[in-house]
């Protein structure tokens, strides 16, 4: 305790002598307000899309939570997160492991940490997301604490024009075909899933990309547990991620040999494409929501 | 049913009732003590006894790990006696407030919390499960009060209850997104994680509470281990006392479960750890249960926090990793 006490001394006499240079950051966030004496330097990130907007601005966590494949990071974010500490799981982050790192800053999520954040708070100023998925929110928290605001409104403003680049190339190559509507599909070993909303739903959004009809609801998705509801999974285009894993490949196998299959448009067009699960569905960044872009324009032959 | 439950085999009386119960006693404090000095980092016992009497400020003990190590001792002594109630109760050694519906009517209220309430205030999810463990226990009453409590009724329909509940929340889950029940698996696995000195403030006395009113129910407890025609030939009306007992350990299971999640395995454990490991005396079985209950629990959380670091597991993993092989060891050396 003492050298964070001592640290708060010295941070308190240097802003009594330059009060200009070191202005306290006030944040609003999902679990209330917080006041940082300064932009922040050691963060902790408590959820994957928070590790991933850390980096898109250049910061390395001083801890962070492990991945849930690919355990314990990503591949994508190997080799960026080399002086970071994991904390253990991004369900229950370890309080212990936090405190020892003495953080200037905490990054939560709401649906996840609700139950500590007074515990949190102790260890460190908390800030928290409502979710754990929204990329461009997630970089303007950390943007926030870290008084990196306008690196973060330079990415979003270079994510707009890219996506906007994206939607005339393809408006361009697709003609009267575009805006086309699009579904995520899931497979896991006993069911299959369309997302609706979500991260990949945001980016898909954002690049222009529509939706069927029966797909425009209020919640995140829906799980299918019979091949009957195939017909369900309708639209222009189909793309798939699922886990590397015999069960699930088994159950992709049986759910595409299925007649109804060859019924779907995206069949039929030759448009089911296979992403990746990490890019696609669980890292919720915006290094992830890029590589979904570069994967869609690749997928388009637009590159 | 079988009479297993009370007629398990008297431990042996080389250790007279008293000194094996204090003996338990000093254990279960050194486990405390141990719990709270083991974690991410060691702390010298220097720092942590003085800071558990709160002679000392100290954050990782205060803050992080007392109240996470008391809130075990609670939950795993209201289980236990819920345990060693239920299955005096019902006269069947494989009783436990998880076989008879009462977690999973909890795990349903928990679950729904977490699917339908999403962003409500984290204060909420003990209420709900605490009305979803208490309609529980109003459906098994009510299915059996016409049988009068009849024990292999309650059995029975417990058991009904249990899936059809567990049916319930599996529903939930299917219609849930990976994030909510990534956060609902985390309960049902049960977990002592967050655990708030506020919590403690009022279940600790809760449970000394129990505790007294479990020993002040002591006669009514040896007459259930009877059986109904000795009961009935000695002119007991066994329905008040029935309807009491399964009440308190309703209560206790519903408690305990509401802030701690789906923990089994105690309920059914502790209970049979008493029996082999103290004499038959009533009072000091029931506070023998709850201490092995507590050091059950503990021993459980402790294991999920320091065995796989950094990552701090849910205690619930490693309840029966615990107290199953000790549970064995024990059934191996009696047989001998």
């Amino acid at each position: 305790m003492l050298p964070k006490f001592s640290r708060l001394l010295a941070v308190t006499a240097m802003s009594l002598m330059l009060p200009s240079a070191y202005a306290e950051l006030t944040i609003n966030h999902a679990l209330g307000t917080t006041t940082l004496p300064e932009p922040a330097v050691r963060i902790v990130t408590l959820y994957q899309g928070a590790t991933d907007a850390a980096i898109a601005l250049g910061i390395e966590p001083v801890g962070a939570v492990e991945s849930w494949v690919e355990k314990p990071i990503y591949q994508y974010l190997r080799g960026e997160l080399d002086y970071t500490t994991l904390v253990g799981l991004e369900t229950q982050p370890n309080l212990e492991a936090i405190a020892a790192l003495q953080p200037d800053v905490i990054i939560a999520s709401e649906v996840r940490h609700a139950k500590v954040y007074d515990q949190l708070s102790q260890i460190a100023p908390t800030v928290a997301h409502e979710t754990v998925f929204m990329f461009d929110e997630t970089l303007e928290l950390v943007a926030e604490v870290t008084g990196k605001a306008d690196a973060a409104d330079a990415w979003l403003a270079q994510w707009q024009a890219d996506a906007d680049a994206f939607q005339a190339d393809i408006a361009e190559q697709l003609q009267d075909d575009w805006p086309q509507q699009v579904t995520m599909l899931n497979f896991r070993a006993d069911h299959a899933r369309i997302y609706f909303q979500g991260f990949s739903g945001q980016v898909l959004a954002d690049l222009g990309f529509e939706r069927p009809a029966d797909h425009l609801k209020d919640t995140w998705g829906m799980k299918l547990t019979s091949k009957e509801s195939i017909p369900s999974m309708n639209a222009d285009v189909a793309f798939v991620f699922m886990e590397d894993d015999d069960a699930v490949q088994q159950t992709y196998q049986q759910w595409t040999a299925h007649p109804l299959w060859q019924t779907l448009d995206a069949v039929q067009n030759d448009a089911v494409y296979r992403v990746d699960q990490v890019a696609w569905n669980m890292a919720g960044g915006p290094l992830a929501a890029r590589q979904m872009l570069q994967d869609i324009r690749s997928h388009y032959g637009l590159d | 049913m079988t009479q297993a439950s009370t007629n398990a085999p008297m431990p042996s009386t080389k250790w007279p009732s008293h000194l094996r119960l204090a003996l338990l006693m000093i254990i279960s404090l050194a486990i405390l003590v141990m719990s709270v000095a083991i974690g991410h980092s060691r702390l010298p016992l220097d720092r942590v006894i003085p800071a558990m009497l709160g002679l000392n400020e100290d954050f990782i003990v205060q803050t992080l790990r007392l109240p996470r190590s008391l809130l075990a001792c609670s939950v795993g002594a209201l289980l236990g006696l819920s345990g060693f109630l239920l299955q005096r109760l019902l006269r069947n050694p494989l009783a436990s407030p998880d076989i008879v519906g009462i977690t999973s009517g909890a795990s349903v209220g928990a679950v729904l919390f977490i699917v339908v309430a999403a962003g409500a205030a984290p204060f909420w999810q003990p209420i709900w499960a605490f009305i979803g463990a208490l309609t529980a226990a109003a459906a098994l009453l009510g299915l059996t009060w016409k049988q009068r409590l009849s024990v292999t009724r309650v059995v029975l329909v417990g058991i009904c209850l249990n899936s059809g509940f567990a049916a319930i929340t599996t529903l939930l889950l299917v219609m849930s997104e990976s994030t909510t029940s990534a956060m609902a698996y985390t309960w049902l696995t049960g977990t002592l994680y967050g655990a708030n000195s506020a919590v403690n403030h009022w279940l600790i006395p809760a449970t000394v509470v129990a505790l007294l009113g479990c020993l002040l129910l002591k006669r009514e407890l040896a007459v259930l281990a009877l059986s109904d025609e000795q009961q009935v030939g000695l002119g007991l009306s066994t329905l008040p006392i029935r309807l009491l007992i399964l009440c308190l350990s309703a209560a206790m299971a519903a408690l305990a479960v509401s802030f701690a999640g789906a923990i089994g395995f105690v309920g059914l454990l502790a209970p049979h750890l008493t029996r082999q490991l103290l004499p038959k005396h009533l009072p000091g079985q029931l506070i023998g249960c709850a201490l092995i209950g507590a050091n059950l629990l503990l021993l459980a959380d402790l294991a999920g926090r320091t065995l796989f670091l950094p990552r701090d597991l849910p205690a619930g993993i490693f309840v029966s990793a615990i107290g199953g092989p000790f549970f064995i060891f024990l059934l191996a050396r009696q047989r001998r």
